[in-house]
């Protein structure tokens, strides 16, 4: 398969630039402590894909429900996976981006109370396959948390950061309010964004690809 | 400056690092497949 | 139509009647919520907090006693069907949106009777003056709701994933915590009189609640005949 090879070989040189480029092509930003502006390009996407993961998700848990094919559980479990890992990911980046810009990792801003409730929605799906023995059943009940789970995800995108800010503004800078950016910042934050969606499509095969030899391991150990 | 320079470098070896794990994982992957 | 209202309600009166003789869940719901308030009345009283803090801070306190007591309680109305093996029979005796209507009906009066005793009981010991007390109800009623339908879905798949205790409230809490948040927020802004708050408020909890209630409505079936 030439076409996979020539474009993880891509995937590798494009993020591998957009690192080089984060550091010595982009000026640091202004509004910003020092060089933490350049954490963002690297905690957006990662946030970024987090919930384009948990979309994967919960698409793939309607599209078990309504055809029962256990591949889509698969995707639905290891995009959840994903998902967690991102954010996981996400959380850390922003820690360090919290400390140098205001003095803590942690101060539980909106943004930081949002990906913290995230984690622990995704946390718990995991928690729910781990509990039940039957595959179907198993698969069901989680495509439905799944959905469940999504459907809170554009509250705490969304709503919550601004709820929030009216209760505590002076712990809180929206920083994507600083919105006067260079057209190099935009450039290297927008590629970075595509090369996450590359990694993320390519882990998501991976995960699909270990879980279904898994599965069809199991099942001949039963046929056996 | 050279504070930067090591970040740099130290991110870029993660990546690098990172992806050949994974390739070789997608590699010894395709010939359980086959 | 009218045939699946009554078979709701049917259902829904079974559950109130057995809550009414046995007292499991008000006794859950209750003495968890009473216990609690003694103690936070007791330990920090109406007079420790300083008035700038107290709208928010009594809000905090509120909502936290509300939520665990929903969750000490709630799951009950799916898990006594498994323990007692009536779950089959109900399935062919009422239809799946029947079954949800009623232990939703269920859930919302164990919900309000808990508020109703509570919620009084703790705005004298705890000394919490409301200004906008109208505002104030409608975020009780509104949240109330939203937590009820989410409880009753969660309960619903953790009575059939066989394992019980701890799961329902690992599932459900995350899931309702933005939720408590919002009502944080406006129950704040209605004990501090500030109607833009309260406003905002109001209409995140009932999109959120109008949504949770269709999505749960939707996927209700397929939990309830795995």
């Amino acid at each position: 398969m030439r076409v996979a090879e020539i474009s993880k070989l891509t995937l590798l040189v494009w993020l591998a630039a957009v690192i080089v480029a984060a550091f010595f092509y982009v000026h640091a930003a202004e509004g910003f402590i020092g060089e933490s502006s350049r954490i963002v390009f690297f905690h957006v996407p990662m946030a970024w894909i987090a919930v384009l993961a948990f979309l994967v998700s919960c698409i793939t848990s309607v599209m078990y429900l309504r055809r029962r094919d256990p591949r889509d559980d698969i995707r639905a479990s290891v995009s959840a996976g994903l998902g967690l890992l991102f954010a996981v990911l996400a959380t850390t980046t922003g820690a360090v981006f919290a400390k140098i810009m205001w003095g803590a990792y942690w101060n539980w801003d909106p943004r930081q109370t949002s990906i913290t409730i995230l984690l622990l929605i995704y946390a718990a799906y995991l928690a729910l396959r781990g509990a039940v023995d039957d595959p179907e059943r198993r698969a069901s009940l989680s495509a439905v948390y799944a959905i469940l789970a999504f459907v809170t995800v554009p509250f705490l995108v969304f709503v919550v950061p601004r709820i929030y800010w009216s209760l505590h503004p002076d712990t809180i800078i929206n920083t994507r309010g600083a919105n006067e950016f260079d057209s190099r910042y935009t450039q290297v934050l927008l590629a970075s964004v595509l090369g996450f969606t590359g990694l993320y499509v390519w882990l998501y095969t991976i995960g699909c690809r270990i879980e279904t030899i898994r599965q069809r391991r199991r099942q001949e150990v039963l046929d056996v | 400056m050279s504070d930067l320079m090591g970040i740099a470098v130290v991110t870029l070896m993660i990546w690098v690092g990172l992806f050949g794990y994974v390739y070789r994982l997608d590699r010894k992957l395709s010939r359980l497949e086959d | 139509m009218w045939r699946w209202l009554s078979e709701a309600l049917a259902v829904a009166a079974k559950d109130l009647r057995t809550e009414f003789r046995t007292r499991v869940a008000l006794n859950s719901l209750g003495l968890f919520a009473l216990t609690v308030l003694a103690a936070v009345s007791y330990t920090v009283g109406p007079y420790r907090i300083a008035v700038e803090d107290r709208p928010f801070l009594l809000a905090v306190l509120l909502w936290i006693i509300v939520f665990f007591a929903a969750l000490a309680g709630l799951d009950r109305s799916f898990v006594k069907e498994e323990e007692s093996h009536t779950a089959p029979l109900l399935r062919l005796a009422a239809s799946p949106a029947a079954v949800w209507f009623g232990k939703l009906v269920y859930n919302l009066c164990l919900i309000y009777a808990l508020m109703a005793m509570l919620v009084p009981l703790y705005c004298i010991l705890m000394g919490y003056k409301i200004v906008l007390l109208p505002a104030f109800v409608v975020i009780l009623v509104l949240g109330g709701f939203t937590l009820a339908v989410v409880t009753t879905i969660i309960a619903a798949i953790i009575a059939r994933a066989m394992t019980r205790g701890a799961l329902f409230s690992v599932l459900s809490l995350p899931l309702l915590l933005p939720l408590m948040i919002f009502l944080i927020q406006g129950t704040t802004g209605a004990s501090e009189g500030n109607a833009e708050t309260v406003t905002n408020t109001i209409r995140a909890v009932l999109s959120m609640g109008g949504i949770m209630t269709i999505v749960s409505a939707v996927l209700f079936p397929v939990v309830w005949n795995e």
